[in-house]
């Protein structure tokens, strides 16, 4: 089953390569004579107006919070419709049982008005 | 092929409390979406109804030991007996939290919601035949505590604690999953009763098991709050509001009595020798640490914390004996301890009001001129919490230190009794502060008729339990014989 | 022979990545480190013939946490001196403590190459590799039958998950002027329009 990844390895490799020979050709060959001014940030040609950093709202939070719980739901589907044909009826209980639970998370969240940015 | 289906309509029906459960807290949560604000009492009122139910339903399973869905789900009187005191116990803290809630604008219906699931919770911890199940139970009951401690968004003490809960509560999942996984690893199943029928005596000298052992008992410590992984205990008992602390103190001590017995002394029974060792150590520090840091208190809420630690010193004393006496022991400490963290608890609620929580010791000085009735209710509490007879906290620490005397360990014996006279002084400075001090400015119990009534039941229950203990006793040992 | 090489390779490239989440002083470097030790974790899994929980590895950490981690690091403006500062002062507890596991984590692999465990009554832990069908096939026909308990339990902690995050996320903000689409649409003529009759004006 291994030998099937051997083109996703080969790939791989490559690319980590290439990616080092290019920042090591760089290196070695581009000429570098740092000074003060070359070395300090700007923005737009400015000075910087303030620190890169900013704060992010909450919402943004709440939104990715959301879709990690919907992605794993997703994940549990996956090994579910692969084996269908194997668990039968019962496993298809069993998972409409399961995102009967969730629907009910959805419907929470939509009323809520979580899904709506304002 | 799978042909016969692993779960059939026996096994549904032992699970009845818990799918009834589930559908009313979903049930619950979807109908708070509709009511408006005026009507938010109705959320309360089903939350207890459905508390209500699900303890009719307990009481109606099978008296005697069955297990379902291959072995991942144990119906036994043991859990009968935890889940009922649990229904009670959840619907108390339900009833005492109400006018809290209220007078701080917190009155909102996820707040019971995540209350049925964390009980929820707890019916799955104290039911689960496997690892897995039980793992799930942990995490259901913590996910939802974590909320409920962070429930009060607006303080910023409630957050941090809630941090705190959050990142140490992550950390020992993690070292408990990890315990369960090497178990795994070395046994091949996650099944406590194929655990229970293949280990032997040699399991005692397993590297591997011990390996395993150790990080399972790191992450049983740790939701106990048994010293040295106490340190969540006090800034979250603190920080919490008071009507979730009253939460935290009381019923998922039942579950993890729970993940102790069915982990130690059901699955790895025979490996009794390894978790002894790990037991006493973890024991004999929570009850020094907890005694002699709680008399260093001025915050009520932080000294019971404290209080907490050290009760959970006695009642892994009473599992580390490894008799079916000492677990009857550790099972009638877990359930008395019980009852009266939530009525100490909810005397800081009774004497809290809007924009002023009464957690402060001296904030009950001379509570005993201002309402002599409820000082008295106090003092039952605290007195009975530090082992006086003829109040139950007594036989609990009495037929805890019975069970460990009785398999040889007479010197822990010893520093119980020693760590309890400690412990003694700070509850019985509460009572001088109550009794003998001049009232402080502006005391009063806020608490309406109601509150009142399940306050002085539950004080009085903790004489009626004491005076009349052997009932309480013959309960116990019909639960584990 | 490759296959122990490849273990190897992504094995170090896993510790020298976690190395990097913990000892980079950048929290963002640490995020990506992560990113780059949940890789060769999910290779190292695809190594052990365990495709489906390699992917899920990357599809939901990688694909989902990390990018939570990152929103979180930069939601909270980390200085990062101020950092540094608690961590040198709980090093060498911390130390001990790492040095302390990874003592018994060699001593427990020691003891069992020797072969000097305690024969158990159990048949050792059976691999799924020799079952017919994929590794994702076996794993789909125990997940959903035999341990269909703890699966709808899983449901169950998302779904507090879910009511959890709302509770201690969402704020709704007062004042807040909102567009109702499906009222927009649903508006009648007569709700908007008032037609009024005026008197004609009369002529200078």
């Amino acid at each position: 089953m291994l030998a099937e990844y051997l083109p996703i390895l080969i790939f791989l490799g490559v690319g980590t390569g290439l990616g080092l020979v290019l920042i090591a050709l760089g290196f070695l060959l581009g000429p570098r004579r740092p000074d003060a001014e070359k070395l300090s940030p700007y923005e737009c040609g400015f000075e910087a107006f303030e620190d890169s950093r900013m704060k992010f709202d909450v919402r943004y939070y709440l939104v990715a919070i959301l879709f990690i719980l919907f992605d794993l739901e997703i994940a549990f589907l996956f090994p579910w419709a692969v084996s269908l044909d194997e668990i039968g009826t019962f496993g298809l209980v069993s998972m409409l049982v399961f995102l009967a639970i969730l629907v009910v998370g959805f419907i929470y969240e939509w009323k809520k008005g979580a899904l709506e940015w304002d | 092929m799978n042909t016969t289906p692993v779960a059939g309509a026996a096994d549904f029906a032992l699970v009845a409390p818990e799918i009834f459960l589930l559908c009313a807290a979903c049930a619950i949560l979807l109908i708070d979406l509709w009511l408006p604000q005026r009507l938010r009492q109705v959320t309360y009122l089903l939350s207890l109804v459905a508390l209500v139910v699900s303890a009719v339903l307990v009481a109606g399973l099978p008296g005697e030991r069955m297990t379902a869905f291959g072995g991942t789900w144990i119906s036994d009187p043991v859990a009968k007996l935890l889940k009922l005191v649990t229904c009670g116990t959840v619907a108390a803290v339900f009833l005492y939290s109400r006018d809290y809630l209220l007078a701080r604008g917190l009155f909102r219906g996820e707040y019971f919601v995540l209350g049925l699931f964390a009980t929820l919770g707890i019916f799955v911890m104290v039911s689960s035949g496997s690892l897995l199940t039980m793992y799930m139970g942990i995490e259901l009951l913590a996910l939802s505590q974590y909320a409920l401690v962070a429930f009060d968004r607006d303080s910023p003490v409630a957050a941090e604690s809630a941090m705190k809960y959050f990142v140490l509560g992550a950390i020992a999942s993690g070292a408990l999953l990890y315990g369960i996984s090497i178990i795994y690893g070395v046994t091949g199943t996650f099944d406590l009763d194929e655990l229970a029928a293949g280990l032997d005596g040699s399991a005692a000298t397993n590297v591997g098991l011990l390996f395993g052992l150790a990080f399972l008992m790191a992450g049983i410590a740790f939701k106990f709050g048994a010293v040295p992984f106490h340190m969540w205990v006090p800034d979250v008992y603190h920080g919490a509001p008071t009507s979730v602390t009253l939460f935290l103190g009381a019923a998922p001590k039942l579950a993890y009595f729970a993940l102790a017995l069915r982990v130690l002394a059901e699955g790895l029974g025979s490996a009794v020798q390894a978790w002894q060792d790990m037991l006493i150590v973890l024991a004999v520090l929570s009850l020094v640490v907890g005694n002699l840091v709680a008399v260093a208190q001025t915050n009520l809420k932080r000294m019971l914390a404290y209080s907490t630690i050290s009760n959970v010193g006695f009642i892994l004393l009473g599992i580390l004996a490894g008799t079916p006496d000492g677990y009857r022991a550790a099972l009638f400490y877990v359930v008395t301890y019980v009852i009266m963290a939530v009525g100490s608890f909810a005397m800081i609620v009774a004497l809290s009001r809007r924009g002023f929580e009464a957690d402060r010791i001296d904030d009950f000085r001379g509570l005993a001129q201002k309402s002599p009735w409820f000082a008295w209710m106090m003092l039952f509490l605290m007195v009975s919490t530090a082992g006086v007879p003829p109040f139950v906290g007594f036989f609990a620490k009495l037929y805890v230190l019975q069970a460990i005397v009785d398999v040889g360990f007479v010197w822990l014996a010893g520093v119980a009794v020693l760590f309890s006279v400690v412990g003694a002084f700070y509850y019985l400075r509460i009572v001088k502060v109550m009794f003998f001090d001049e009232p402080a400015p502006g005391l009063a119990v806020s608490a309406s008729g109601s509150f009142r009534f399940l306050l002085s039941v539950n004080a009085l229950a903790v004489l009626a339990l004491g005076l009349f203990s052997g009932a309480l006793l013959d309960a116990i040992n019909r639960a584990l014989p | 022979m490759l296959i122990t090489i490849l273990f190897y390779t992504f094995a170090a490239v896993l510790v020298g990545a976690a190395l990097g989440v913990v000892l980079s002083r950048n929290t963002v470097h640490s995020a990506l480190f992560l990113v780059l030790a949940f890789f060769t974790s999910a290779a190292l899994w695809l190594l052990l013939e365990a495709e489906f929980l390699g992917i899920v590895l990357v599809l939901v950490y990688v694909g989902a946490v990390m990018v939570l981690f990152l929103f979180v690091v930069m939601m909270l403006d980390i200085n990062v001196a101020q950092l540094r500062e608690g961590l040198t002062r709980y090093a060498p507890l911390g130390a001990l403590v790492a040095l302390m596991v990874i003592v018994q984590i060699v001593y427990v692999t020691w003891v069992r190459r020797l072969g000097l465990t305690a024969d158990m009554a159990f048949p050792s832990a059976e691999p799924l590799r020799g079952t017919q069908g994929s590794n994702t096939e076996a794993l789909g026909a125990l997940l959903y039958d035999d341990y269909v308990l703890p699966f709808q339990l899983a449901a169950v902690v998302l779904l507090v998950a879910i009511v959890a995050a709302i509770v201690l996320t969402m704020r709704s903000r007062p004042g807040l002027k909102q567009q109702d689409v499906a009222k927009q649409v649903a508006v009648r003529k007569e709700d908007r329009v008032r037609l009024v009759k005026l008197p004609a004006e009369k002529g200078p």
